[in-house]
């Protein structure tokens, strides 16, 4: 009798969303090559233009300017896939350099690199603690962490430069020797990569990771310690700006206790500009790389050619919205109601 | 069944600030059955489910899993002894795959991720309880009766022993529900007690072992097989005592219409027509997701939809909420956290909000001027503690509600739309709000009624309208209907 009731429902079955096999070639294409389309473009421009652009010591050039940005947005890519924000990357560059400087005279230089990557995990243990257990938001406890960094980092070294003693030639090989043509430190950098790279999409850390940024709540019902993954991509982020502090010092010889700043904001458009690449709509780790070697290449491209540097910042900053914007385009949600 | 049940509820009660919602229940869920709960809205069914899951703590009594006395103080604590639900709002990783949900949390191996054995162990699971579904699929493109199954599939691959569904054939289709029926069974084989919430008899017939009844916060009985019958079971649900309690609607409508709705359909609605006059309330009733909800959300501009809406005669365009608010529809939504209220702000700024520029001078808000306004809507609506600025957050379920209503009470609209306005409100409150709803048909506005609670619908309503499967199966004026025939015609779906 009544059992039969639910059959003679009529009305339409909730309509699925258009993704995957439906949409056109085009748009597909569009959204998983359209940013290194651009990329490849502008190199493509840069290379006619300029017969000294498409060159192996150009190339060089702009992998071995590259190498410090590119390890903290590497490190960044992870608090951002976690579903946070990290802006003391910039400031740990600057502490774990000037750690580095002050103890290789003290206790020698490998123990000076442990020292330095030590007080980057533990900025990134503070952030994470204050950010889970400690209820606070990732903004607001990176941005005080950020601060606090700046001040301690004036107070250690009275705003004067330290400088690594020039007999110290095993430390500096690792920012200013060669092997075969290629630079010491853009080796470095490759191996963090392929490690960043393998931990983001071969572990069960870079999983989770990615399920707490996408549904925290889902993860938490799953049984996953939220909390945990939160705190090491905090580390992570720290950790990498910490080899980054520990590469510049070797390269500049000297510890700066200012003038860092522009890594956090090259960070944070790498990272969004990556996460335009392959299709993937959100961050990772390939994607950032990407997106840091755009940023370099504009700027090195630019200045060959002789464009201010006013006109480099505008053009890197139109296409990051352009490339951004269209991405949220192609990816339409039913109601937009997310601001940050 | 005579090995000890899988949960065991002694004498269990709940008490919110003073009220008493649950009292004195006794009740076992035995291993592998599947028991259904049934009861009208505010019998107790959803507290019940909270304080099993975690979500509240029982003021007393206590609570038995595996002939173990437990405490469950979190959600994790219930998940943590094998206790899941199932809400309507399915949760799952909208970036991962199918199989990658389903094994979440389990992945096999240590610290690297073997994408295949995830998928395959994914795609066993599915296979095992008969679900066909491509384990590559993103979870983001399943539709919501897919989620829900994906999400089943969860529970089970994390062995859990007891399993809430709440209403979970409200947005399905007749396919959709079929397959979960035989997912169900697949669970019971397993040993998995099922708990079925539904207001559907159809449904609970043909899957439940044992039905429970609530009514009034207590068991009213436990009927098994073939003793669950339509008669016994809409004689179990109403809560014959409370009557003397009610308000009633002596008839407020007057002769002018106030909202034409012509042909109104939308997704899961079947075109609908009506018509509402001034100071008349409109009942709609039906079972949850049966469709009734989605008449508030078409009028109001939520959702897209077709037909013609005309107010006090005029054609309007619906097409956003803001539009519905501009041609004088408000909607006092179920949810009043998530969709009415600001519960970081003041009572008098989310009370002030529809009225800010007639508050205004040159510009600026006057804090005067909306403090007063707020403090006579407080006093008008008897919200409790009249305390203008306390953040909304901290007033009770019925008070939010009554600073809702307040909220568009001045903004002098034509046409109200209440969505279970009792839901979560307490005892208290109930009367007070149900004099709020008549004093506005009084004042010659259109109230629609969209409720599940059939003692509601019987107060307050001039006409009636039954909604089930997104049609129009039952309309008459209330003096023609019965609460018992109303609850028979919104279970079964047939009109006596």
């Amino acid at each position: 009798m009544a059992a039969t009731s639910t059959e003679t429902k009529t009305a339409a079955v909730a309509a699925k969303p258009a993704v995957g096999g439906t949409e056109s070639l085009g748009l597909r294409l569009l959204r998983r090559w359209g940013t290194i389309a651009i990329i490849v473009l502008v190199g493509v421009g840069f290379s006619v233009s300029s017969p000294w652009f498409f060159t192996v010591s150009n190339f060089n050039n702009i992998l071995f300017s590259m190498i410090v940005s590119c390890l903290v947005s590497m490190g960044l890519t992870y608090v951002v896939i976690a579903g946070s924000f990290d802006l003391s990357i910039g400031l740990t560059v600057t502490t774990a350099s000037i750690v580095t400087a002050y103890l290789i005279p003290v206790v020698g230089p490998w123990v000076a690199i442990l020292g330095a990557l030590a007080s980057a995990v533990v900025v990134g243990l503070l952030n994470g603690l204050l950010v889970t257990y400690g209820r606070l938001s990732g903004i607001v406890v990176t941005l005080g962490m950020m601060f606090v960094l700046g001040g301690l980092n004036i107070f250690l070294t009275n705003g004067y430069q330290i400088a690594v003693p020039y007999t110290e030639k095993a430390f500096l090989f690792i920012g200013q020797g060669t092997i075969g043509p290629v630079a010491v430190p853009v080796i470095v950098l490759l191996c963090v990569f392929v490690l960043a790279h393998l931990l983001a999409t071969k572990t069960k850390v870079g999983h989770y990771i990615t399920a707490v940024g996408d549904n925290p709540m889902a993860a938490f019902y799953s049984g996953i310690k939220v909390y945990h993954w939160v705190i090491l991509s905090f580390i992570l982020s720290s950790l990498l700006s910490g080899v980054g502090g520990v590469i510049l010092t070797s390269i500049s010889t000297s510890a700066q206790p200012s003038g860092n700043s522009n890594y956090l904001l090259e960070a944070f458009a790498a990272v969004f500009l990556g996460a335009t690449t392959l299709g993937k709509g959100k961050p990772h780790v390939l994607g950032t790389l990407l997106g840091v070697f755009f940023l370099y290449m504009v700027s090195a491209g630019m200045s060959m050619m002789g464009f201010p540097f006013a006109m480099r910042q505008l053009f890197i900053g139109l296409v990051l919205i352009l490339a951004v914007g269209a991405n949220a385009l192609l990816n339409r949600e039913e109601i937009h109601l997310k601001f940050i | 069944m005579t090995e000890t049940p899988i949960v065991e509820f002694r004498n269990l009660g709940k008490e919110f600030s003073g009220t008493r919602v649950l009292r004195g229940v006794e009740l076992k869920f035995e291993r592998g059955e599947v028991h259904g709960l049934l009861g009208e809205n505010g019998a107790g069914k959803s507290t019940l489910i909270k304080i099993l899951t975690g979500v509240y703590s029982h003021s007393e009594g206590e609570i038995i899993v595996e002939g173990k006395p437990v405490t469950i103080s979190s959600p994790m604590d219930a998940h943590k002894l094998g206790l899941g639900a199932v809400y309507q709002d399915a949760e799952l990783i909208g970036s991962f795959t199918v199989a990658q949900n389903v094994v979440l949390g389990g992945e096999p191996g240590r610290f690297t991720l073997n994408r295949k054995a995830i998928r395959d162990q994914g795609a066993k699971i599915l296979k095992e309880i008969g679900l066909t579904l491509d384990p590559d699929r993103i979870a983001s493109s399943l539709s919501a009766a897919e989620s829900q199954l994906v999400i089943l599939a969860t529970l089970f691959q994390r062995k859990y022993k007891l399993i809430v569904l709440d209403e979970p054939t409200a947005r399905l289709s007749a396919t959709e529900a079929e397959l979960l029926f035989r997912l169900i069974r697949r669970f019971q084989e397993e040993g998995i007690t099922i708990i079925y919430i539904s207001h559907r008899l159809g449904e609970i017939r043909q899957l439940c072992d044992r039905i429970t009844i609530l009514r009034g916060g207590r068991v009213s009985a436990t009927l098994a097989g073939a003793d669950i019958t339509e008669e016994r079971v809409t004689e179990l649900m109403v809560d014959k005592t409370k009557n003397e309690l009610e308000v009633f609607n002596p008839g407020l409508a007057r002769p002018e219409g106030m909202l034409q709705v012509d042909q109104l359909s939308c997704d899961q609605l079947s075109p609908l027509s009506f018509e509402v006059h001034a100071g008349e309330v409109l009942g709609i009733t039906g079972p949850v997701g049966g469709g009734m909800e989605l008449v508030a959300r078409a009028v109001a501009g939520l959702v897209p939809h077709h037909g013609q809406i005309k107010i006090a005669g005029q054609t309007t365009d619906l097409s956003s909420p803001s539009k519905a608010l501009e041609a004088g529809i408000a909607l006092i939504p179920e949810d009043r956290r998530k969709q009415a209220l600001f519960p970081n702000m003041s009572a008098a700024e989310n009370i002030a909000l529809p009225v800010l520029s007639r508050l205004s001078r040159g510009g600026f808000i006057s804090d005067r001027a909306k403090l007063t306004y707020a403090e006579q809507v407080i006093k008008r609506l008897q919200v409790k503690p009249d305390v203008p600025g306390k953040a909304m957050k901290f007033f009770s379920g019925g008070n939010q509600q009554k600073a809702v209503i307040g909220k568009w009470m001045s903004a002098k609209c034509r046409v109200y739309i209440f969505v279970e306005p009792t839901s979560g409100v307490d005892v208290g409150a109930i009367r007070d709000i149900y004099e709020i709803m008549l004093g506005l048909a009084r004042d010659g506005a259109a109230v629609i009624l969209i409720s599940s609670s059939m003692r509601e619908i019987m107060a307050l309503s001039e006409n009636v309208i039954v909604i089930r499967d997104g049609k129009a199966i039952y309309r008459a004026p209330k003096a023609k209907c019965t609460h018992d025939q109303l609850l028979g015609i919104s279970m079964t779906g047939r009109v006596a």
